[in-house]
């Protein structure tokens, strides 16, 4: 830890947060936040957890800015003239506001000090995950094994969570009927890319090494930084550069909707799948060591290992589905393309 | 070795402030734009090949394959960002963005 580093790149990011809520323009809005992430990134990087800045890089400074401003290009960029509210309820929140910050500060009292040795989580917790994660599951990813084994069941949900969103986005936007239109400008035409030589080369010689660290990064999760969710959103990022330098059409030529959702449901299914399968085998759920019955040549503290690998190829799955079928759904307006 | 990293580095962060310097004080997108894709290409590149020159202080396995996969960085790097200056200044040329000329009286 550089305290001088941690110190401007926390500036940076108060500057970054205050620009991104100040700035009227929406497209640099997008941008400031784009570069707000990667400050975290960095920031995350600086303090030694790297999977968290992982994600972050890839969810946040790159998926979800392209998100952002697909959903810009496919609106307005200018923030909408808001009426000020009257004196009163403008109070009325000020007083509110205020008196939540109290209650959380009186409540924070009661919590250890931040980063403190001497709070539950550092005396007893942390120190069992340090010193036995490598002899319970063979990982020496901490992180993961935290991640997929330990708390297998918050990380079933977040990918279901993930899931559920992709299906809140299809559901709002997409829309079936031709005269079932809603009171949005009229979609510039983003299918029909522009021909441009350079950037489809590039582009295509890209893709295969991103999709091929993509692979690496779930296939190596648990020995190094990464895991299903990061790599699932570089496959999906590797579907979208193509979308973005050749046109959508194409991606959906690969990828249907029909694929998506498909893909989407398959990969939340592994992971439960494999949960329901320890539970068959007469463990609890997600308690992979009873895997070692089914797989070959394992044994329990190996199984553990693989179980977490299956379930990361789960989540790789879902991501990839859902990132891009939201991708697809904000730039085609929810139409698919069908009629463009 | 020190000091090749040194001189690398260095001359790295001056191509950097280059740059820095260039997207504030160009007078229009396309010389901002020229400024930011080439300074910012080989400024990367030299302080990345410092990365790879400093890795190599102990030699041994893993130093290697750290090195070779900076380098892989370098190549990806050197790929990707002019593409990106490309497609931004075509984007910008797309949508009418006038070149600066000094006389703007005659741009009517």
């Amino acid at each position: 830890m550089i305290w001088q580093l941690d110190l401007s790149i926390l500036t940076l990011i108060v500057i970054c947060a205050f620009a991104t809520i100040m700035v009227k323009d929406l497209l640099s809005a997008a941008i400031i936040f784009g570069a707000y992430s990667f400050l975290m990134c960095l920031l995350w990087t600086e303090m030694g957890a790297v999977d968290v800045a992982f994600t972050e890089a890839s969810v946040g400074a790159g998926v979800s800015t392209v998100l952002f401003i697909a959903a810009i290009h496919q609106t307005t960029r200018r923030v909408g003239f808001r009426k000020s509210g009257r004196g009163l309820s403008k109070a009325i929140g000020l007083v509110a506001a205020l008196l939540t910050g109290l209650v959380l500060l009186i409540a924070e009292t009661d919590f250890p000090g931040f980063a403190s040795p001497f709070s539950p989580a550092s005396l007893h917790l942390s120190p069992y995950y340090i010193t036995q994660t490598l002899h319970d599951t063979n990982v020496p990813n901490i992180v993961t094994s935290v991640l997929a084994d330990y708390r297998g069941f918050d990380t079933m949900f977040e990918t279901a969570v993930i899931f559920t969103a992709g299906l809140a986005v299809i559901a709002i936007l997409r829309r079936y009927k031709k005269d079932d239109q809603c009171e949005l400008p009229e979609p510039y035409i983003i299918s029909e890319g522009y021909p441009d030589t350079i950037i489809r080369f590039v582009a295509r010689q890209l893709v295969p090494f991103m999709q091929l660290f993509a692979l690496y990064v779930v296939a190596h999760g648990h020995h190094s930084p990464g895991g299903g969710f990061q790599g699932g959103v570089i496959i999906g990022a590797s579907f979208i550069l193509l979308a973005i330098s050749y046109d959508t059409r194409m991606i959906i030529g690969l990828m249907s909707e029909k694929t998506n959702i498909l893909l989407g449901n398959i990969g939340v299914l592994i992971y439960a799948g494999i949960g329901f399968l320890c539970l068959l085998l007469g463990a609890n759920f997600l308690d992979y060591s009873m895997l070692s019955k089914v797989l070959p040549a394992t044994d329990k503290v190996m199984a553990r290992s693989h179980g977490m690998l299956g379930i990361e190829i789960g989540v790789a799955i879902a991501v990839m589905a859902i990132v891009i079928s939201i991708y697809i759904n904000i730039v085609s307006c929810g139409k698919y393309d069908k009629d463009v | 070795m020190d000091i090749i990293v040194i001189l690398l580095s260095v001359s790295g962060l001056v191509f950097f402030f280059a740059t820095t310097v260039g997207i504030l004080r160009f007078p229009d997108f396309y010389s901002r734009m020229h400024a930011a894709g080439k300074g910012d290409t080989l400024s990367s590149l030299i302080m990345l090949l410092a990365l790879v020159l400093y890795n190599f202080h102990d030699f041994n396995l893993a130093n290697l394959l750290v090195a070779l996969k900076i380098l892989l960085i370098v190549v990806f790097i050197f790929m990707a960002s002019p593409t990106a200056t490309h497609a931004i200044i075509d984007a910008g040329y797309e949508s009418g963005i006038q070149p600066w000329t000094k006389k703007p009286e005659e741009e009517s």
